[in-house]
């Protein structure tokens, strides 16, 4: 069995959502690994690196350099002649790609897949994990996303693979990009952070937020997440939010200030490898996940652990 | 946990759809637009508006409470926004006529309305429920040019009401009230006097607010027969229906109470301030109590409304609690402890929070469609049946579920433990809301005197009669059923009805002689109706219940649930019944042996 | 231009999902149902248009069982047009939501489909996109801003890191992220209307769709739990555990 992987790059190097995707593309069969970009040959040879990738193919051309669905998904389907499945990570480049292919195939994708029980049956969560559901695809090709959290990092040195120039349709033109505001920040990005430092609503305000979380964050050098309460409330922006709706992360550890531990929340951060939960209620939800749990008043807890760290 | 709600709309099906089909006071057809699919329509939306808009400012209101600077009163953060969702949602029109604006929903539907947004946030719903209130006095007794001048904007929320009737040296004892109207020559009054306890009295949440003021004529009788109605607006309008100026109406103060804080509750000034007569001259009581007999059944409601979010709070408490292990072993080996709804005294107190919400709702339904058919029957007959229905059950509904919910609040308290009584858990707050329903609109022992002496004798029995009437007819017809629990609790039922015909008897019979026979067995006279009557709708929803199950239906854990509740009743709440007659039974002696003076 | 938004009804969000004991998926029976909250984001997205002038009709089609006709009045009295209900009675996966969707557009002529970017019960993100493919036009998937402006429209994504914008060619495809706007409640006046708005009724035969499943379940489990762990005392005792477990030297 043949399996195309997406490559997720920045055209210079490979984005590590990419090397759990390989781990569950070996678990199919041979690992060929896609690079659609725009100058992205440096992307490329880092793929060609990846432990476990057989072959890399590069489509650069203009019309893929922000791997536009409109002009990457024919490409893919085309491409997939020659193989058995596509796997993409579960980011939202990859479940803006992976469906769109799926359709031009007549396939009916497997969305966030969770481990790959056999060629053709897979578990992913389904009601914001609250179910583990195992499924069986009785199409011919398979179409996957591999949730990211799920399946061990391939390693990214060590492969040797070849890598091949392709070029595809490119541009539809039914799309264009315009512009993108990535958030700049000194801290590492959330969902591949190692450590996260999550505050909820009890901080009380966007003040305390910011004067708590961001120092013990730093300290630790973690990410700083929020409860969606928190973000609701206005603490902390958008893109701060874990949880259902929000980012599924899980890190080495996890700490959550002043949370609750609602479903949703929990859904975005309970596969976290250690939970550490800092609240006054004894009772709150997040103690039944937390690995280690400190009951108490978070504005005297957080600055003196910040302290002594 | 906190404050726990989310509307029981499966229940609330259950009483609007399945409860009283096809009996009672028969089909009204019109109503007819108001199908079940879009009655369900509008209970959805409100359940979900009072959820995510009501119920997130009822314990941060409670908190903040009204402020008064200046003269303004300031409602708690959030209150104006959720005030302007709900106004143009058109909720505050709910019920009103549609001739008017209105959106003319069956009160049937419009009560489970209101029992949500009780229970999402008790001081909000006073807002427009007094503005609704004032609107039904207008309605039904001002002029044509009032009712054009004031009604479109009342009733759409744009203007608030008011009901200003209490003075400080006068409550209960209207007769004894002290504002005067001086006619001022064009038709209209110049009301000058102080007013207390006026709920609503002034707030940041509309633009206008019209009081429905009591005040005396100078050549007035003495006494209650010497009391008029006057509309008295904040603002004065102008011509074209804008706010003018100031109309002499200053706030002297909010009041500071023990809950209810997030309604204003306002000591007003009267000086000079001008009004119009409503209705005739010194029939103003008369015109007030129409609407007071309306607003009684709601604060029945909003009694239900307290009891139900108590309920569900302690409920989501009493599963996440965990101490202690359940008496007949462990229940849960994978938590430390188990949930302290494994212990049958924390079920006695569920299960008690339970019937008693259920029995109200149901209740409260049976009055609901009465109100309807009061307004909309068929035929003369029917409209004075539910009209009769109507009188003797108001007091029952208004008195009877307010103490049931000061009961359902303080149990919920003891289900938290030591936890109810710190503030932060929410639950206080729901015993002291709930404790102002027993009080405002004519106190629950004013409820129990209506019942015995202007309801329970008059027209030799008439107004008690489709309730004795309901009760018997299913009574004979439960007769047939084999099944042996349902055997079992008709039998209570049909013991509990005996102990209320003879105790009606016996107290009509007394107070020919005594009028204080009457005023000793009130209040307990009272519950003993109040028991029968939700025993009634319990034996009815059971029948029901049975009767789906037998069928096949694939709602069977609701339907379970409703046996389950109903057995409960029969089993714990309706034995009150018997110390409720044993009480009447003993008379007025005791109750009065000791002496004034010794006390 | 007229707006196509396709709704779906699914367990209500407040409710927490059920595993059934004999593992064939989540307890539906006796719960609270709702519309899912990206679709009504959609629809709320669709109504903003036709306020601003943008959008000339709304129409909201549903794929399901009889009972999503409850769904599709809950859309009518926010304030769609009028309604189309595939009835179905078994499930129907994205692939075969797409396709029928795809013969409506046709039929429809719509400038702008907006969807829910998921479905909170099967989460699997992928109808719009799918959808997107099967008509050949462009998609704005995870959309927290959308402008028309003449024939195109563009569409701010929520994507990882931050926001992109795309510029997408009418007709074009959007699924909606949770923040691109705060869905109304529906006005009582409008309840009422909603009951006499339109609401057609077919069947995937109708469309000569082939909606036969390509997936199948073989069963649906509870995830893992997580043990709790242990609680320390201070933060003394706090710093020794992270010391423990390697998170600081």
């Amino acid at each position: 069995m043949s399996v195309l992987v997406w490559v997720e790059h920045d055209n210079a190097s490979v984005k590590d959502a990419t090397l759990a995707a390989v781990t569950a593309a070996g678990k199919l069969g041979e690992v060929v690994a896609l690079v659609a970009g725009q100058g992205a040959q440096g992307a490329a040879d880092a793929a060609a690196k990846i432990a476990g990738v057989s072959k890399v193919l590069l489509a650069d051309d203009a019309a893929y350099g922000h791997a536009l669905a409109e002009n990457v998904a024919p490409l893919i389907a085309e491409l997939m002649s020659g193989y058995d499945a596509f796997v993409a990570p579960a980011t939202t480049t990859g479940k803006n790609i992976a469906p769109r292919v799926a359709a031009l195939l007549d396939v009916m994708q497997v969305s966030e897949v969770l481990s790959v029980e056999s060629a053709d049956t897979f578990t992913r969560p389904i009601y914001a994990g609250n179910a583990i559901a195992t499924v069986k695809s009785s199409d011919a090709k398979k179409v996957l996303t591999i949730r990211g959290t799920a399946f061990d990092k391939a390693a990214a040195e060590g492969g040797s693979a070849s890598v091949e120039t392709i070029s595809g349709k490119g541009d539809t033109g039914l799309s264009s990009f315009v512009g993108a505001e990535i958030a700049k920040s000194e801290r590492p990005e959330l969902t591949s952070a190692k450590i996260i430092v999550s505050g909820g609503r009890a901080l009380g305000s966007g003040e305390q937020f910011h004067a708590l979380i961001d120092p013990l964050a730093d300290k630790l050098g973690a990410a700083v997440g929020a409860s969606r309460a928190a973000v609701d409330a206005g603490y902390a922006p958008n893109d701060y939010q874990v949880g259902q709706t929000g980012k599924i992360v899980a890190p080495e550890v996890y700490i959550a200030v002043g949370i609750s531990g609602a479903i949703q929340h929990l859904a975005g951060m309970k596969d976290s490898k250690v939970i550490i939960a800092i609240n006054k209620d004894e009772d709150a939800p997040i103690f039944q996940v937390a690995d280690v749990g400190l009951v108490g008043d978070l504005f005297k807890i957080v600055p003196e652990l910040t302290e002594k760290l | 946990m906190a404050q726990v709600y989310e509307a029981p709309l499966r229940d609330m099906r259950f009483v609007l759809h399945e409860l009283f089909e096809g009996e009672d006071f028969g089909d009204l057809p019109h109503f007819g637009e108001f199908t079940p699919d879009l009655t369900d329509a509008i209970l959805d939306e409100a359940a979900r508006l009072t959820r995510d808009v009501l119920l997130p400012l009822n314990a941060s209101g409670d908190a903040e409470g009204c402020t008064i600077e200046n003269g303004v009163v300031r409602t708690p953060a959030g209150f104006r926004d959720a005030y302007a969702q709900f106004r143009d949602g058109g909720w505050a029109a709910l019920s009103s006529p549609p001739e008017w604006g209105g959106q003319g929903l069956p009160e049937t539907v419009n009560k489970l309305v209101e029992e949500m947004i009780c229970a999402a946030n008790l001081s909000f719903s006073l807002y427009p429920g007094l503005t609704h209130g004032a609107t039904t006095a207008i309605l039904g007794h001002a002029s044509e040019d009032l009712k054009r001048a004031y009604l479109p904007k009342m009733v759409s929320g744009e203007w608030g009401g008011t009901m200003c009737l209490t003075e400080a040296h006068c409550g209960t004892d209207l007769g004894l009230l002290r504002t005067r109207a001086e006619p001022r020559g064009d038709g209209s009054f110049a009301v000058t006097g102080s007013k207390i306890f006026i709920s609503s009295g002034d707030h940041d949440l509309t633009e206008n607010i019209i009081h429905l003021v009591l005040a005396r004529l100078p050549d007035a009788p003495r006494g209650v027969k010497g009391i008029s109605l006057f509309l008295v607006p904040k603002l004065l309008p102008n011509d074209d229906g804008t706010c003018g100026p100031r109309n002499g109406v200053a706030v002297a103060g909010i009041e500071h109470k023990m809950g209810l804080k997030a309604s204003a509750t306002c000591q007003l000034a009267f000086e000079e301030s001008i009004g119009w007569l409503v209705g005739e001259p010194n029939k103003g009581l008369a015109a007030m109590f129409t609407m007071m007999n309306a607003e009684r059944v709601s604060v029945g409601i909003q009694g239900l409304g307290v009891g139900e979010i108590a309920y569900q709070s302690a409920v989501a408490y009493a599963r996440e609690r965990l101490q202690s292990r359940a008496l007949s072993g462990t229940a849960r080996p994978d938590l430390p402890a188990d949930p302290i709804i494994v212990h049958p005294d924390v079920r006695r107190m569920l299960m008690t929070m339970r019937a008693y919400t259920e029995g109200s709702r149901a209740l409260g339904q049976w009055v609901s469609r009465a109100l309807d058919a009061e307004a909309h029957g068929a035929d003369p007959e029917t409209r004075q049946r539910a009209s009769d229905f109507v009188a003797m059950m108001t007091p029952v509904v208004k008195a009877l579920f307010t103490d049931l919910a000061s009961e359902t609040a303080n149990l919920g308290v003891q289900i938290y433990g030591g936890h109810g009584f710190i503030r932060e858990h929410g639950v206080e707050q729901f015993v002291r809301d709930a404790r102002i329903t027993q009080l405002y609109e004519g106190t629950n022992g004013v409820q129990a005197l209506d019942l015995v002496g202007r309801k329970l004798g008059a027209h030799m029995g008439r107004y008690l009669r489709p309730f004795f009437h309901a009760v018997s007819a299913q009574l004979a017809d439960a007769a047939k059923t084999s099944a042996r629990d349902l055997a079992a609790w008709r039998s209570s039922l049909e013991q509990s009805f005996g102990m209320l015909q003879l105790s009606t008897g016996t107290i009509a019979q007394k107070a020919l002689k005594d009028a204080e026979e009457a005023g000793a067995a009130a209040t307990d006279y009272l519950r003993l109706v109040g028991l029968v009557g939700m025993g009634h709708c319990f034996l009815k929803a059971a029948r029901i219940a049975r009767h789906r199950l037998g069928e096949g239906t694939d709602e069977a854990d609701f339907y379970t649930a409703k046996l389950a509740t109903a057995g409960f009743f029969f089993d714990r709440i309706l034995p009150q019944a018997t110390a409720a007659f044993l009480s009447i039974k003993s008379g007025k002696r005791s109750l009065m042996a000791l002496p004034a003076d010794a006390f | 231009m007229k707006v196509l938004v396709p709704v779906k009804r699914v367990l209500d969000y407040n409710v927490k999902p059920r595993v059934k004991a004999d593992g064939t998926g989540v307890d539906l029976a006796n719960v609270k149902m709702s519309m899912n909250p990206f679709d009504e984001i959609a629809v709320e997205e669709a109504i903003r248009l036709k306020e601003k002038g943008v959008a000339t009709e709304i129409v909201v089609v549903s794929i399901g069982e009889q009972k999503a006709q409850e769904t599709l009045r809950t859309a009518l009295a926010m304030g769609a047009d009028r309604a189309i209900l595939i009835v179905s009675e078994d499930k129907v996966e994205p692939l075969g939501v797409a396709k029928l969707l795809a013969k409506v557009a046709e039929a429809e002529q719509p400038g702008l489909v907006i969807l829910g970017k998921q479905a909170i019960d099967d989460d699997n993100n992928q109808t719009g996109q799918m959808l997107g493919a099967l008509l050949g036009w462009g998609q704005g998937t995870f959309a927290s801003k959308v402008e028309v402006a003449g024939d195109s429209v563009d569409v701010t994504r929520e994507v990882d890191g931050g926001l992109e914008t795309v510029k997408l060619k009418t007709p074009a495809i959007v699924t909606t992220d949770l923040r691109l706007n705060e869905p109304r409640y529906a006005s009582l006046p409008n309840i009422m209307k909603a009951k006499s708005k339109p609401l057609e009724q077919k069947t995937p035969a109708d469309y000569g769709v082939d909606v036969t499943p390509r997936l199948t379940t073989v069963k649906v489990e509870e995830p893992a739990k997580r043990q709790a762990g242990v609680k320390v005392a201070d933060v003394d005792e706090l710093v020794g555990k992270l010391k423990t477990l390697g998170v600081v030297a």
